[in-house]
């Protein structure tokens, strides 16, 4: 009974976290600096090397009056936006199955899916923010979601080139990140959070999501080389403090440390990065005492846009990431939650955008889940379950966007799987199959 | 032991990051103010050579076509803004932008 009221809260958890709305464009930024969102995105949330750039300089660029005092003798300085950084998102959908769930009712309305609220912009000259609160239509009430607060100077030099450093305070690994083809702000950028998604996910891509508080460093050196490591400890919103650890899967023990090194490169209409990130984590499900879950990531990742002067700059990207998991889970295995110790999981997600202008963009987006089956860790249960045990999922999604305005997006998207939860068919030992997840959604989102 | 390592390798790093604006080269008002309102795209030498320079087509400031240009018309253009450039007429005063003026012909001469 433990062991499947585990695998349930962890489907649940994944649900919620694994494929959350994304939303990095923030009005505010724009009233800061005098800018279009589209001279930051090709389409929100995917940044462009301006873009980059400003998120790299603390999110503190802006030519808009401020509130100043020079340092002057033994007085400090002051730089205060004179607008207040405050932007709001708002996002309604629809969500439609091929097949109902057992005893709910299909075609899914959601007034709002979500709604939030950020403190999104400078604080200071070397101080930015992007903190955002959300208000969860399923769960009723707001919840602190995405933050990334940094610290950044572009006054350093190293060999003679440029280098820019700072220091971020976040609560989502690969938050900070200046990528879109890492997990916090990777395709999608927007999904349904009443259609049932995959269970198993790398502990990386969402899992400690607002669950962890993290203090890191970063350095981009000579406009190519970028550098981070941050270090993670449990952080659970809405849990007391000091941290008990029951109720939670995972309990950061010790510290957690994530790394990021990447490598770009850039002429006036291509932008290319490669890099390796990761994390390692070392966790006690629901205490923090005792034994230890080990989890190991290593991931690859690349990003290539390019923009294409003779079709009116429209621009074409392509993103991807690998992600190998190796995990030791000795202490879900001694609380009868893992039949072995011993598991992998390889995750590999890739997608190719066209943007029409700023007015059109669409995606086709694959991804592919496979790794040690455990029928106790991935129990069966009818829909979230799997009936072999097995973590294996597969299929494609394709989204259209259209933007009407920069700051409002029309989407429609699909999601198809060949496999969900280890089969094709008869996934869940209950009689569904792989395809009967398959989803439409639609999604209306404004920010302003 | 272990503890007072800690706190010594704690003071040391204090200590380190405290002294470590005391490197950074003493730099004029001009110079600081186009490094935080100019070099996230004409670089730090003018070039114009960074990503989002090279994305957004930055001018390179030390070339004829920008120094041929009259500081008048150089102080319009940061002030209002041209082409992708935003407007920093709401945020710098006139005595500042004329500073950039000519810290921008320091460029063009180096």
């Amino acid at each position: 009974m433990k062991f499947r009221i585990s695998a349930v809260s962890l489907s649940y958890v994944v649900l919620v976290l694994l494929f959350p709305n994304k939303s990095a464009a923030v009005p505010s930024y724009s009233r800061q600096t005098g800018l279009s969102c589209a001279s930051c995105h090709y389409a929100p949330p995917e940044l462009n090397a301006f873009g980059r750039k400003f998120k790299l300089e603390g999110y503190t660029f802006a030519t808009k009056p401020e509130v100043s005092e020079d340092k002057k003798d033994h007085n400090s300085s002051l730089h205060l936006l004179e607008s207040f950084p405050l932007s709001v998102l708002f996002d309604t959908s629809f969500t439609s199955t091929k097949s109902p769930q057992p005893a709910t009712q299909n075609g899914n309305f959601e007034f709002p899916q979500a709604a939030s609220l950020f403190l999104a912009g400078s604080w200071g000259s070397h101080v930015g923010s992007f903190v955002q609160v959300t208000y969860d239509s399923q769960a009723d009430h707001f919840t602190w979601d995405n933050t990334d607060i940094r610290y950044a100077n572009n006054s350093g030099h190293l060999f003679g080139k440029s280098l820019t450093y700072g220091a971020t305070l976040n609560n989502n690994p690969t938050v900070e990140d200046l990528w879109n083809s890492t997990p916090a702000w990777g395709f999608p950028f927007g999904s349904s959070n009443s259609a049932p998604s995959p269970s198993a996910a790398a502990i990386v891509n969402g899992s400690l999501a607002q669950d962890v508080a993290g203090f890191g460093g970063y350095t981009m050196w000579n406009d190519h080389l970028y550098l981070a490591g941050t270090l993670y400890r449990s952080e659970h919103i809405g849990g007391s403090q000091p941290n008990p650890g029951t109720g939670f899967g995972f309990n950061v023990r010790g510290i957690a440390p994530y790394w990021r090194l990447a490598w770009q490169s850039s002429t006036a209409n291509n932008n290319f990065e490669i890099g390796t990130y990761g994390m390692h984590v070392k966790s006690s499900p629901n205490a923090v005492t005792g034994l230890m879950d080990g989890y190991t990531d290593w991931a690859f990742d690349f990003q290539y846009d390019r923009t294409i002067p003779r079709w009116k700059n429209d621009v074409l990207s392509f993103r991807g990431t690998y992600i190998r998991e190796n995990s030791s889970l000795v202490a879900s295995f001694a609380e009868g939650a893992a039949a072995v110790t011993s598991h992998h999981l390889n995750t590999v997600q890739g997608n190719i955008e066209y943007h029409f202008g700023t007015r059109f963009s669409g995606t086709v987006g694959y991804f592919d889940v496979t790794g040690t089956a455990d029928p106790l860790l991935f129990a069966q249960a009818p829909v979230s379950g799997s009936a072999n045990g097995s973590p294996q999922s597969n299929g494609y999604l394709l989204n259209f966007s259209w933007w009407p305005q920069q700051n409002i997006d029309l989407a429609v998207q699909y999601t198809a799987y060949a496999r969900f939860n280890g089969a094709g068919t008869n996934y869940d030992g209950a009689g569904r199959n792989a395809a009967a997840n398959n989803s439409t959604y639609l999604l209306v989102r404004f920010v302003f | 032991m272990q503890r007072s390592a800690i706190r010594i390798s704690s003071s040391m790093m204090f200590c380190l990051a405290l002294a470590f604006p005391c490197y950074l080269r003493a730099e004029g008002d001009a110079a600081k103010l186009y490094k935080a309102n100019c070099a996230v795209c004409h670089a730090a030498d003018g070039s114009g050579n960074t990503s989002s320079g090279k994305a957004l087509k930055a001018k390179d400031l030390r070339s004829d076509e920008v120094q041929k240009k009259s500081d008048a018309e150089l102080a319009e253009i940061t002030t209002k803004g041209q082409g992708k450039m935003p407007a920093f007429g709401q945020k710098l005063k006139p005595e500042q932008i004329q500073a950039l003026v000519s810290y921008i012909r320091q460029l063009g001469k180096k």
